[in-house]
């Protein structure tokens, strides 16, 4: 189990975030063929990552083909021209470099961490399946297996998988966020390898992708690679991304479920912007710190007041991802007391205590600051890591926000005052913004 | 070294609701137990000599970056200045400066873990969620919004072997004193103040219930119980309702003072102090602790013989473990075995049974094998999760895949790559000062010499495919392999389910390399 993630998880208000005064030089250029290329120098250690950034994930897809993105991620490793299904995979592991892939409802990502000077074995690898994929079928037929079971593991033996996926579906009204990356199983079942060539050759061109390379690298040096390896990729057409957009109201909606749970479980969601279709970039930048005052640490008010002072949650915590393509959630869960016979509505009165609290009075300073000095540490502690580093770029990159925000943010969340975290607690958590999921055992009735 | 909040597995549960179900990686990375084996490169060793294909054994593909690729050379790492000392009290300190970065992570281990519970299972466990309570007059409150305020990272966890506590900070001297001052105040004195006792009990009683929902949770309790019974490792490091129920602040404090001891200590630092701040730093920090002793090693286990068991759980995939007892981490065939297990099913793509399982016939998502080298006799396992139907195929290829690589071993092609694999994960896993400090702690926990990662990698180039065949067949003979499954209620009758009893699976840190994995599917 990896509850470390916890935090890195739900505070993207506390992601890492490159260093403003930063000694990394990082260059940012365009190759004639389309492909946006951001190369940050780290040279701590004699180490790179390299990743390959495409706009096209789970919001893209058609209903009735969900779980596109996420197949075509599987089939980037079954051959390209030059190399054989797995073969890429099975080259870059005896070379000791660790490597993986992401598929996300904005983005699919593919990434190599390794020695610096293997560096151009990922580079012409990447290049090469980004145009010369080969998606064999006889390889489809055996990987789409692999991803039901790889539903099955996540989703479907998985309750809380299950009433998350559920609870989507609800939150969002007109926005294609609804859709699990993963797919319904009844489109992955009927799926098959020419709509996966279709969707390579719709979406996998340079113009629609974001190569980030972060670490003990030289311009003079990799620019030269990246030409030799990237330039020779035709340029296609690029679709144009659309940012998923919700209504601004949907109304109040609210869902229980009976799963195969041991613990009842509440979801909370509002729909609100994210810093792609907010029209003022303040109110994203206030509502990361409204997340923060409520779940940015064990001194933030959901863990002391709920989870401590009155028990009535065993556990409770806030999401808001600011960085997505489109309109997103910020989103509340909790597990009530059951020792202390707090039931689910309890619970959830109890969450609108508290935000009711924020609307009408602001945060303290001492609470913003106790936040601001976890933002500016977590800025020096994520260097101690490439990786995060290429994360965070890519991920403004490929969701069209521009990179160099990684050296802003600081002063973004800086600027923002406690009665603007209390003004978008007004304007955003309503109730005509909120869905509702209780989640119980398959014996419990909801309503006391 | 990532902050975790205290008794995080419901933490992490929320973690999953909120934000989970989102990425899908494709292959998880090995359960984030990260850091590769630490590896280094000997200075006047032969290097791998030769074209990339022979190396790599295949006619290799026609990319160029291939054909330019230097193999004679090993690659490049960062220079590790790693030095050792004792507090006066004894406690060893591993230390490395890094002044790139204002930061300095601190780590202490301590020979605390759930093998400790004795007769109260959960014991280990409940203490350390409990130290970041309280100290002095301060509540849990209170220390987590000094940490914060400071921008500093306090991490807790537990184990099997082991209790751990951690700090990163930064250096500034207005950050870095009072964020030792308060961590210190947490190893001298901490409270147990009876409100957070009552909730840290209720919590765990939670985190009881919620494991009965997971079949990996169901079928990783069944490993430990089975392999590991009436052996310290047997005991289910998150308690039993009864046990969790019976723990009181006396049993509590007693534990805290007995193990949390600077003779039972081991103090890892990395980061921007010189040495002579570090000896002070380190010197406080004992100077803080109870004055105990060192806990007794734990024995080895007596050996158990071949059985099988089925447990029912209502689930779509079954979930297969096979398992048998494997080895301590100071084991003379450690390297043997690790390097084997990367080709047998550790290494991702390219080893023998992702290959068979996922790549072949599409049967599993992430089918791996895994040798948790702990004090004691830590396990060997293959897991798989595939859907109920599958199930007997599954567990009959990785049978016939782990019988024949213990009768004939690796082919030469394999093992070169393996080697050659090693060379290249070496600089990837001391590339952060985070993965440094779990080195440091680990080969500080386990009592390996300072200069272990390069007689590691002096001692994996040197291995023979006959070395690896041999210490495989020696170490995991047929006769004791346990098979365990979990899921839908099989057609032909089975002997009668282990009783059901609270899960046993604990988390692992997971920027540790110390940390055996003990979840089948994090």
């Amino acid at each position: 189990m990896q509850p470390l993630r916890y935090l890195l998880l739900l505070l993207p208000l506390l992601a890492p975030l490159a260093h403003a005064e930063s000694r990394q030089p990082t260059h940012s250029y365009t190759l004639d063929n389309g492909l946006k290329v951001i190369i940050r120098e780290d040279h701590r250690a004699p180490v790179v990552v390299s990743q390959v950034w495409y706009k096209v994930g789970g919001a893209d897809e058609p209903p009735g083909q969900t779980g596109l993105s996420h197949a075509l991620e599987h089939m980037m490793f079954k051959g390209s021209k030059h190399l054989e299904p797995g073969q890429a995979s099975h080259l870059l592991n005896s070379l000791g470099a660790s490597e993986n892939a992401m598929t996300n409802r904005d983005y699919t990502a593919y990434y190599q961490m390794l020695s610096r000077d293997q560096l151009p074995v990922a580079l012409e690898m990447e290049a090469e399946r980004m145009h010369l994929l080969t998606l064999p079928e006889d390889e489809f037929v055996k990987e789409i297996e692999v991803i039901k079971e790889e539903r099955r593991m996540r989703v479907d033996d998985n309750p809380n998988g299950l009433a998350y996926e559920r609870f989507l579906a609800q939150a969002y009204t007109a926005n294609p966020y609804r859709q699990p990356v993963i797919g319904w199983m009844h489109d992955i079942e009927r799926m098959g390898i020419e709509d996966l060539r279709a969707w390579y050759q719709q979406h996998y061109a340079p113009g629609n992708a974001v190569l980030v390379i972060v670490g003990d690298v030289y311009p003079e040096t990799v620019k030269p690679l990246v030409e030799r390896y990237f330039g020779a990729v035709p340029a296609g057409s690029a679709p144009l991304p659309r940012a998923p957009l919700e209504l601004p109201a949907p109304g109040e909606r609210s869902m229980t479920l009976h799963l195969d749970l041991q613990l009842p479980t509440l979801l909370m969601g509002f729909n609100v912007p994210s810093l792609n279709t907010a029209s003022e970039a303040w109110e994203v930048h206030a509502l990361r710190l409204l997340s923060a005052v409520l779940d940015g640490g064990y001194s933030a008010r959901l863990s002391s007041r709920l989870e401590r002072g009155e028990a009535i949650a065993t556990s409770v915590g806030s999401g808001y991802d600011a960085f997505t393509r489109g309109d997103t959630l910020f989103i509340l869960s909790g597990i009530p007391n059951e020792a202390r016979a707090v039931d689910l509505p309890q619970l959830e009165d109890a969450i609108w205590q508290q935000i009711d609290e924020l609307k009408q009075t602001p945060p303290s300073a001492e609470e913003l600051s106790r936040v601001q000095a976890q933002v500016v540490a977590g800025l020096v502690y994520a260097q101690d890591s490439i990786m995060a580093q290429a994360d965070r770029i890519g991920t403004l990159e490929v969701v069209g926000l521009p990179w160099q925000l990684v050296d802003e943010d600081s002063a973004a969340l800086q600027a923002i005052t406690p009665e603007q975290v209390s003004a978008v607690a007004r304007k955003y958590l309503t109730r005509e913004r909120y869905t509702r999921s209780y989640n119980l055992p398959l014996a419990e009735e909801a309503q006391p | 070294m990532s902050p975790r909040s205290p008794f995080s597995a419901l933490r992490w549960l929320i973690a999953l609701l909120v934000l989970g179900g989102m990425l899908f990686l494709l292959v998880e990375r090995a359960p984030e137990q990260s850091t590769p084996e630490p590896v280094s490169v000997p200075s006047e060793a032969p290097a791998a000599t030769g074209t990339a294909s022979e190396v790599f054994g295949e006619p290799l593909p026609a990319l160029q970056s291939l054909e330019e690729l230097d193999l004679d050379t090993p690659p490049a790492r960062r220079g590790l200045d790693l030095q050792h000392w004792q507090t006066s009290q004894g406690t060893p300190v591993y230390y490395m400066q890094a002044d790139e970065l204002p930061m300095l992570d601190v780590q202490i281990l301590f020979a605390a873990g759930a093998s400790r519970d004795g007769e109260l299972p959960g014991l280990a466990g409940f203490t350390n969620a409990m130290l970041n309570e309280g100290t002095g007059n301060l509540d849990a409150g209170d220390i987590a919004a000094g940490f914060e305020r400071l921008g500093a990272q306090f991490s807790n966890s537990s184990h099997r072997d082991m209790g751990l506590l951690g700090l990163r900070t930064l250096t500034a001297s207005d950050k870095l004193e009072p964020a030792l001052s308060l961590f210190a105040q947490i190893l001298a004195k901490p409270s147990f103040p009876e409100a957070s006792l009552q909730r840290i009990r209720e919590q765990m009683q939670a985190g009881l219930r919620y494991a009965r929902q997971r079949p990996g949770s169901q079928a990783s309790e069944a490993l430990w119980s089975s392999l590991y019974a009436g052996h310290p490792y047997g005991i289910p490091p998150d308690g039993t309702e009864e046990s969790i129920n019976a723990i009181t602040r006396a049993d509590l404090q007693t534990f805290q003072q007995t193990y949390y001891s600077a003779g039972n200590a081991v103090i890892a630092l990395v980061g921007a102090v010189g040495r002579q701040r570090a000896e002070q730093l380190a010197q406080h920090l004992a100077d803080a602790m109870p004055q105990g002793e060192a806990a007794p090693r734990t024995p080895a286990p007596q050996p158990v013989s071949a059985s099988t068991q089925h447990i029912d759980f209502a689930s779509n995939q079954t979930h297969v473990l096979i398992a048998q007892q494997g080895i301590s981490r100071d084991d003379p065939d450690y390297a043997a075995l690790y390097l084997g297990n990367q080709i047998l099913g550790g290494g991702g793509f390219g080893s023998r049974l992702v290959n068979e399982i996922r790549e072949q016939r599409g049967l599993a998502y992430s089918p791996r094998s895994t040798f948790s080298a702990m004090q004691a006799p830590g396990p060997f396992y293959i897991s798989i999760q595939t859907r109920a139907d599958q199930a007997e195929q599954a567990l009959d290829v990785a049978n016939q895949v782990l019988d024949e690589f213990i009768l004939t071993g690796p082919t030469e092609t394999e093992l070169s790559r393996a080697k050659q694999q090693m060379l290249g994960e070496f600089p990837l896993s001391t590339a952060s000062n985070g993965a440094i400090v779990s080195q440091l702690g680990a080969i500080g926990f386990y009592g390996l010499p300072l200069n272990y990662m390069q007689l590691f990698l002096d001692r994996v180039q040197a291995l023979t495919a006959e070395d690896i065949r041999d210490a495989f067949a020696r170490h995991l003979p047929a006769s004791e392999r346990l098979i365990i499954t979990v899921g839908p209620p099989q057609p032909e009758p089975e002997p009668e389910p282990e009783p059901e009893q609270d899960d046993t699976e604990s988390e692992t840190d997971g920027d540790s390399a110390t940390q055996p994995p003990e979840d089948e599917n994090t």
